[in-house]
């Protein structure tokens, strides 16, 4: 008994604590109170735990401390954004990256493949000069502006190049796409094995990529028609997917080649940050946006707001009443996802075959490949996982707060907290933490609101709003001084 | 010749700038059971972990039936059909014994093909078959390793020192599974237990500090006691 005690001391002190804080947090606010300050402190977590759930994943599988998973989060509110209220900036510049894809693929049909490899380096120079000549002078900015831009919106049929510019730029891309795709390949396993070469994917690719170019107008016009409901669930999925997409090719280019120099892999994943956050600068402009909420959060009427969650699924009020206080049911829908994911992510790992090679390669990757699983592989498709999850989490969070550059920073910070507080490489730990980080910053945002009262003072105790970030690197540091490792780390 | 199915040629590897193994030489024989000797420190692990990939040596040659294979990814030399069952064990804690095996598949159903074998070779493991790995005795772990090289259809196993900390009964248990096992594969063998090697192996390598000394039919090393102070006498 004593022996389980000590064992357990770190989670009975937590529940202590959780107790003392519940009986404090009962008596200093109303149930209405208490209970909006809770669903905040829920919503925030959900969308950190989007958040943090890749980043420790990620950190477990292959010790990658990824300082991009911020910016990941923020490049999917962008892409989600776009997709959900100027669709023709993607419309104008998905076909290229798609015939560039196709073109790459290509390659390994092409006879020079087999070249010896001191012609890699002259391919490489014609294959950046061949894609710089087909974008020469496409202009990005009219086609980004919206009518909140400070440019003002262009209209799309002046912003965008006319069908047979746009179809010879795009065969352009493909065709440097092409000879970069040699270059990679000439010299290297590729040209020597027979490649599973499978013709359907990159003349579909670029056949989508062809149809795409004189539909522009129309599929603008067509996307914007949908409801707003339909084109926000196609905002997360475009904004997972793109997030998952960059998140594979950032593992494959920048960090499978430096596995063996972690310090490098960390630099690189730093300065990504830098990069994403200009890049986007460059693309949307250093201004912020706000996403409108779909229709199914924003009703307002006499019948507002919705008595309860049943009633909500009917008149789809902006606010739901909780204890009597209406609180955002855009809110309750992070919350909703978050759980969702999280379930989704807990039977990935635990029933399927690749959460099975995951939770064995968070332990010993080494032993893993020596069972004949190519471990590489998976760590791409986590990775391209997390960065996904992450960026859904930019999607969702775009109507609640905005977006702009700064996203990603902010929410980078709570992330590295919530991972350290649940323990590097646990998936249930990243949830914990996540929830504490959500909770504690809703509590501290209250405090700061209407400060302390505690029975012996005659007014209440105030704070500066810098308390509501400090409490969550208190909690951090109170969990590491009782478990070094974090609640659910790994003691080694 | 056809008959050897795993030949060592002089490799050097390196661990980060250390030169461990300095020209490692040794041949296996379909059907064998060949032992690894050699003190602590002399090179064993890093032989079996040469061969299969997880530390490449920089020179020399490894061939499997012949294929060179030195060079290649740890992954494309286990379905070479190469089972390794590292120096202490390394199960996944946090598995059950079902999934340890059910990782170890490299075509759908191979666990179910060979179940039968294995839990005839070791019987606890069916009784701890949903249990976390981490929670078995060691000799069980060990059990689990070994078990964990037979799921897949390998024609060569790569064992390191199995009977490493277990209790001389569990030892008698572990023999007595080898030896069946070495009806149908051919096994490379690193063993401290010089009594267990001898009951085991058919030939010998002897390793001293990253080279390869001596090596011949292991009868004949029974009774060698000169060699056996100078090459695996304690120290
Ligand atoms: N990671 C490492 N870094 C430096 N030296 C190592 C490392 N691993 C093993 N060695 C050294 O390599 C030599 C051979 O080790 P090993 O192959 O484990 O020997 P054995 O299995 O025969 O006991 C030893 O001298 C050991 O100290
Ligand atoms: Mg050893």
């Amino acid at each position: 008994m004593i022996e389980w005690i000590q064992r357990r001391r770190g989670l009975i002190a937590g529940i202590i604590a959780a107790i003392l804080f519940a009986m404090w947090a009962s008596s200093q606010y109303e149930p209405r109170v208490l209970a909006s300050i809770l669903l905040s402190g829920l919503t925030l977590g959900a969308l950190y735990f989007l958040v943090t759930s890749g980043l420790s994943l990620i950190f477990g599988l292959m010790d990658v401390l990824n300082f991009a998973h911020g910016t990941l989060f923020m490049i999917g509110a962008y892409i989600g954004f776009t997709l959900y209220a100027n669709p023709r900036l993607l419309l104008n510049t998905l076909p290229f990256v798609l015939a560039f894809v196709a073109g790459w693929l290509l390659a390994r049909w092409l006879p020079f493949s087999s070249l010896p490899a001191g012609h890699r380096r002259p391919l490489w120079v014609v294959a950046v000069l061949v894609g710089v000549f087909a974008v020469w002078g496409f202009e990005l900015a009219p086609l980004a502006t919206t009518a909140l831009s400070s440019g003002g919106r262009v209209p799309t049929e002046q912003a965008q190049a006319p069908v047979g510019l746009f179809i010879a730029r795009t065969l352009g891309l493909a065709i440097a796409g092409l000879i970069a795709g040699a270059a990679f390949i000439i010299g290297s396993e590729h040209a020597r094995r027979p490649a599973n070469r499978d013709l359907a994917w990159p003349i579909g690719l670029l056949a989508l990529a062809l149809i795409i170019a004189p539909l522009r107008l129309s599929a603008e016009g067509w996307i914007l028609a949908l409801d707003s409901n339909t084109r926000f669930l196609l905002a997360l999925v475009a904004g997972a997917g793109g997030g998952a997409a960059l998140g594979g090719l950032m593992e494959w280019s920048l960090i499978r080649p430096l596995y063996s120099r972690p310090i490098y892999q960390v630099l690189v994943t730093l300065g990504l940050v830098f990069v994403g956050t200009e890049l986007v600068k460059g693309i949307w402009g250093p201004g912020g946006y706000f996403m409108e909420l779909p229709a199914w959060f924003s009703r307002r009427g006499p019948s507002c707001p919705s008595p309860n969650l049943i009633a909500w699924l009917q008149d789809n009020c902006a606010s739901i009443d909780v204890l009597g206080r209406p609180f955002p049911s855009y809110r309750i829908f992070i919350i909703a996802l978050g759980i969702a994911m999280f379930i989704g992510i807990a039977v990935l790992l635990r029933y399927t075959r690749l959460g099975m090679i995951i939770r064995a390669g968070v332990q010993d990757g080494e032993m893993v490949q020596a069972l004949g699983i190519n471990v590489r592989r998976v760590f791409t498709l986590v990775f391209a996982l997390g960065a996904g999850l992450a960026a859904l989490g930019g999607v969702a969070a775009a109507p609640f707060l905005g977006i702009s550059p700064g996203l990603g920073q902010e929410f980078q910070l709570q992330a590295f907290i919530a991972v350290v507080i649940g323990g590097m490489g646990s998936f249930t730990g990243a949830a914990i933490g996540a929830l504490l980080v959500g909770l504690a910053r809703a509590f501290g945002d209250q405090i700061v609101l209407t400060g302390i009262q505690l029975p012996w003072m005659s007014e209440a105790m105030t704070f500066s709003p810098s308390i509501a970030r400090a409490s969550t690197v208190l909690i951090m540091a109170l969990v590491l001084l009782l478990r070094p490792a974090g609640l659910f780390g790994k003691k080694e | 010749m056809s008959d050897v199915l795993l030949e060592v040629d002089t490799i050097h590897t390196f661990i980060g700038q250390f030169h461990i193994l300095e020209g490692v030489s040794l041949k296996v024989r379909t059907g064998s059971i060949t032992a690894l000797l050699g003190r602590n420190g002399a090179g064993k692990t890093t032989t079996l972990r040469s061969i299969m990939g997880l530390n490449p040596p920089r020179s020399g040659s490894i061939r499997l039936a012949g294929e060179p294979i030195n060079g290649r990814p740890a992954y494309e030399i286990a379905q070479l059909g190469v089972g390794y069952v590292p120096e202490h064990r390394a199960i996944f804690r946090d598995l059950t014994v079902e999934e340890n095996l059910r990782l170890a598949e490299r075509k759908r159903g191979d666990l179910a093909k060979r179940s039968d074998f294995i839990m005839s070779l070791f019987p606890d493991l069916k009784r701890f078959y949903r249990h976390p790995g981490g929670k078995l005795s060691g000799g069980q772990q060990q059990m689990l390793a070994i078990a964990r090289a037979l799921v897949a259809d390998n024609r060569l196993l790569l064992i390191d020192e199995p009977s490493e900390g277990l209790a001389p009964i569990i030892v008698e248990q572990i023999v007595a599974a080898l030896r069946q096992m070495a009806a149908e594969t051919t096994i490379l063998l690193v063993e401290q237990n010089f009594a267990m090697a001898a009951q085991l192996a058919d030939e010998y390598y002897i390793l001293d500090d990253g080279r390869s000394v001596q090596h011949g039919r292991m009868a004949d090393l029974v009774h060698d006691h000169a060699t056996i102070d100078k090459y695996l006498g304690a120290g």
